[in-house]
């Protein structure tokens, strides 16, 4: 018997260019470059006293400015307040929600969950504009009713406040996200572990107080500290609500700092590197917390429970509160931003003929929003295709077990999870300004659109690393001893079998890219400006009648697009 | 004696610093099934996978058909594709967005061959494997043992060198699992083909093979025939993983009649047979290894020699025979007997030992 001929024989030395070692090295040089870079040049950025570009003069200036500023600590302490009082109610009544959703009899719990999950994706920038429609203190909605009532002198509601700031994040990234994070953390907990308190002689109440929120207890805390990390990044609300009460969290102090004529690049980044700093030690607590944590193997115990709280006729109590949260919370403020793009001056309900499409007509036409429209879209297409190319090909290289740089490969990605979008964009900002990329991206859609494509790093790759380890290798595997090469394997098998993960990151990048206002606000130049940008500066010039009818719009694009993903079947959250 | 058609040369394989296949070498002939058998974590897996190409050895050289396929030493590395092997997965790995026909034509789609004749041929390897009208059913519509039986199909379709088994059977019920050892048997009878199975089940490993390879910690432990790695054990391990072992410690007493050992506490003597007696000293303390099975249960000591006297303890009632828990000699052991054979706890018996089915070990 003759050795078969499709054997080929390399001969070759001990040293073999492998495709795998080059994707490997392509990958780990390009994240060290684009997500490492970045930050090495903020925090030695933070060291120099000259202007980027000029000749670098090292020295202390920025820190000590930095620190001995009044407003930059001040800042930094308001951010940290904010995010932790906005964190209460918010855990209390997404805790409340998914309970109420998962373990109990609530009628209409599958139709509130998916409200939540719709609610989610409304961006939040239209919203707080449509808060302001309602609540400002001199043509809100609710201040003028309550200007009628008797024993009432003056605003009843001022959202330009500390309080104004906690009650807008409570509609907008408020508790949607956490109960789509907790709903199925409650579902999934091990059903015998309540059976066995049933059995020993626990009614509801001792069950719900000894056994259910104990057990879930670590998983809360660790949804908490990330809803704490995560709410330190936030950058969009403080912004149109914080600046004019003179009220500064260190994002907008940072937006504010780059705002000044002339820009104020040093102290920008010292609070940028302090903040890094900072984040730093909570993200090292949390990372301890999350892998000393034993407990959170009972999670996941098997079985799904069928035993559910009985409420009685306080069911329908609880489902008619969860409605009126959804109404108040989502619903009003979505239909007084309809009410307000239509609104010849807004909150003028006595003039002649009060209601116009002028504002929609207006946007529609102007050519400014023509070429917002187009780089927009430009930015968010190229964000979603490059995104799924880049990381699913990071995933698969993470997932095949057969690189030895996983553990910093997979730190890397995550760096932009934890990276505030406006610290983002300020660490991508000295790439551009130190390297000479400055010539082909700074101020271009283009750069816009990488800087969004880092900031999609972590979810989209962990996204594409979840497919395929429920894949397996196994697939892949078999095509490959069927003969196949490694390419016609991706082409027949891994890219039809991926596809609808692919589809679902990128329509989800898609709709992020539209509405980032943080990562593109420093990076933007007029020719690059995106639609995102465009609505800030309708706000900020008060063209507030247009900026609710550009604000409904691009919800309406970001709706269409979501249901338009839900209709293929596309799992667009962890729990469907 | 037969074609070789698989080598390996002292084959290394590490993760980290393990050696999860150290230093194994052994030949694959024509038309054989060569079972690797082993616990979980034995390394077995990685052998078929390092024939499949879906590993990269890290020492030692493999061929196929004569051909070197992996030599680390000389750089060399053909990858999978290029092995002409067929391969059936412990998760069958079918394709969920392709037909029953084209996950089984897939194989044939590579090499390009035609529309007609990748008709024929899958159609036929379909026949084979017993699902002739199942061509168009989509992969995720069939039950796990139709699964099976595509990977079956796709693994045969293009005439493999070597078929590799892994686990095949592991994830079908009991039923289903006897039926498919005896077809898997018959078909490779009919179409002469070379197999390499790994399974951690000993009972499929002794119906199925021509010849097991015992594996434990990266290494060979003993190849042999079904009967003769059952029979003879080389290892204690051997014995241990394939069925249950009884032993009996005791003191070695020559003449010139022969060899016996006499058990601990006076329970009895046990002739030995000549080949395993002679490396053993008169008087040397010693142990010996019997399968359960080979060991019988008599009320009276009608039989001279070869027997040890004992205690029922505790009977247990299995519905179909009696499971006697028995001490004797100091050892605990447990014996199945048929319902005939009926005892009580309390009772004195003697247990008969079979001379021939003995294995010594000195201590």
């Amino acid at each position: 018997m003759k050795a078969p001929t499709d054997i080929l024989l390399p001969m070759t030395g001990r040293f073999r260019l492998r495709p795998i070692r080059v994707a490997e090295f392509s990958f780990l040089i390009f994240l060290l470059v684009v997500m490492g870079l970045p930050l090495l040049f903020l925090l030695s950025g933070s060291f120099n006293l000259a202007a980027p570009g000029k000749p670098a003069v090292y020295g202390f200036g920025n820190w000590v400015r930095a620190f001995t500023d009044s407003g930059t600590l001040s800042a930094l302490w308001m951010s940290f307040l904010l995010s932790v009082v906005r964190l209460i109610p918010a855990m209390i009544l997404s805790v409340l929600f998914a309970w109420l959703i998962a373990r109990t009899d609530m009628p209409g719990g599958k139709f509130i969950e998916s409200i939540c999950w719709v609610a989610y994706f409304v961006p939040d920038f239209p919203l707080v504009l449509a808060w302001i429609l309602l609540l400002d203190p001199n043509f809100g909605f609710l201040n003028t009713i309550g200007k009628n009532l008797p024993f009432v002198d003056g605003a009843l509601f001022n959202p330009y406040s500390f309080w104004g700031i906690v009650w807008v994040h409570t509609s907008t990234g408020g508790i949607w996200f956490k109960v789509m994070l907790l709903v199925p953390v409650f579902r999934r907990l091990g059903a015998t572990l309540e059976e066995a308190a049933r059995v020993a002689g626990a009614n509801t109440t001792t069950m719900l107080w000894r056994i259910t929120l104990p057990v879930l207890a670590p998983m809360i805390l660790a949804v908490s500290v990330l809803s704490f990390i995560r709410g330190l990044q936030s950058f969009n609300t403080e912004l149109l609500l914080g600046t004019p009460a003179g009220l500064y969290v260190y994002s907008t102090k940072i937006y504010d700092f780059l705002h000044r004529e002339p820009r104020a690049y040093g102290e920008a980044t010292a609070l940028g590197s302090v903040f890094l700093f900072v984040l730093a030690i909570l993200l090292f607590f949390y990372w301890k917390f999350l892998s000393g944590n034993k407990k959170f193997t009972v999670v996941t115990g098997q079985g799904y429970s069928t035993l559910r709280v009985k409420l009685g006729k306080w069911r329908y109590v609880a489902f008619a509160s969860c409605l009126l949260y959804v109404i108040v919370m989502m619903l009003l403020p979505l239909a007084f931003l309809v009410l307000g793009s239509f609104m010849r001056r807004y909150g003028f309900f006595n003039i002649a003929a009060p209601f116009t499409v002028n504002h929609w007509y207006n946007m529609l036409t102007d050519p400014i929003f023509l070429v917002a429209l187009k780089n927009s879209l430009i930015i968010a297409s190229v964000t979603a295709v490059g995104g799924i190319m880049l990381y699913s090909g990071l995933a698969y290289l993470l997932v095949s077990r057969r690189t030895k740089f996983a553990p910093l490969l997979e730190s890397l990605c995550w760096i932009p999870h934890v990276l505030p979008g406006i610290l983002l964009s300020l660490s991508v900002l000295w790439l551009f300004l130190a390297t000479p990329l400055r010539f082909f991206l700074y101020g271009t859609v283009w750069g816009i659109a990488f800087a969004l494509i880092l900031a999609d790093s972590p979810v989209t790759t962990q996204a594409f690393k979840a497919g395929l380890l429920q894949l397996g290798g196994d697939l892949e595997e078999s095509a490959r001893v069927s003969g196949a090469g490694w390419l016609y394997t991706y082409r027949r098998i891994l890219l039809p079998l991926l596809a609808p993960i692919a589809a679902a990151v990128g329509l989800m990048n898609f709709g992020s890219a539209l509405t980032s206002i943080s990562t593109p606000v420093l990076l933007y130049s007029h020719e690059s400006r995106p639609l995102a940008i465009l609505l800030l500066e309708y706000s900020f010039t008060g063209e507030l009648e247009r900026a609710a009818a550009l604000g409904l719009l691009i919800t309406l694009i970001i709706g269409t697009m979501m249901l338009i993903g839900r209709k293929f079947g596309l799992k667009l959250s962890g729990n469907d | 004696m037969a074609q070789v058609v698989l080598e390996f040369r002292a084959v290394v394989k590490r993760f980290q610093s393990v050696n999860a296949v150290d230093g194994v070498s052994f030949s694959l002939r024509a038309g054989e099934i060569f079972t690797l058998l082993g616990p979980s974590g034995c390394g077995k897996t990685t052998t078929l996978r390092l024939v499949a190409g879906l590993e990269e050895p890290d020492d030692g050289e493999i061929l196929i058909n004569n051909v070197a396929v992996a030599a680390p030493g000389l750089g060399l590395f053909v990858a999978p594709e290029k092995r002409r092997l067929g391969m059936v997965f412990q998760s069958y790995a079918i394709w969920p967005h392709l037909s029953v026909f084209e996950n089984v034509a897939f194989p044939l789609r590579v090499r390009k061959e035609s529309n007609e004749s990748v008709r024929q041929r899958v159609l036929q390897a379909l026949e084979v494997v017993g699902l002739g009208g199942f061509a168009e059913r989509g992969a995720t519509q069939l039950s796990g043992g139709q699964q099976q039986r595509v990977a079956l199909a796709r693994a045969l379709v293009y005439e493999p060198a070597i078929l590799l088994l892994d686990e095949p059977l592991s994830n079908l019920d009991a039923k289903l699992r006897e039926q498919m050892r005896v077809e898997i048997r018959a078909l490779q009878k009919k179409l002469g083909l070379t197999v390499l199975y790994v399974t951690h089940d000993q009972a499929e490993a002794m119906t199925l093979s021509d010849r097991i390879a015992v594996v434990n910690r990266g290494r060979f432990e003993q190849i042999g025939a079904p009967e003769e790695v059952y029979e003879k054990p080389a290892t204690p391990f051997v014995a241990e993983f394939l069925g249950r072992t009884v032993s009996f410690e005791g003191k070695i007493a020559k003449n010139a009649d022969g060899c016996w050992i006499e058990f601990a506490d006076g329970a009895g003597r046990c002739a030995l047979a000549g080949a395993t007696s002679d490396a053993l000293t008169d008087g040397a303390m010693a142990r010996v290894f019997t399968r359960p099975e080979d060991v019988e249960i008599f009320t009276s000591d009608g039989h001279a020699a070869n027997q040890l006297a004992g205690i029922i303890e505790q009977v247990a009632y299995l519905g179909d025979r009696f499971e006697y828990h028995v001490k004797a000699a100091g050892v605990s052991l447990v014996l199945l007997a048929p319902k005939k054979q009926r005892f009580n706890t309390g009772d004195v018996i003697h247990l008969a030992l079979d001379s021939a089915r003995l294995n010594v070990r000195p201590i």
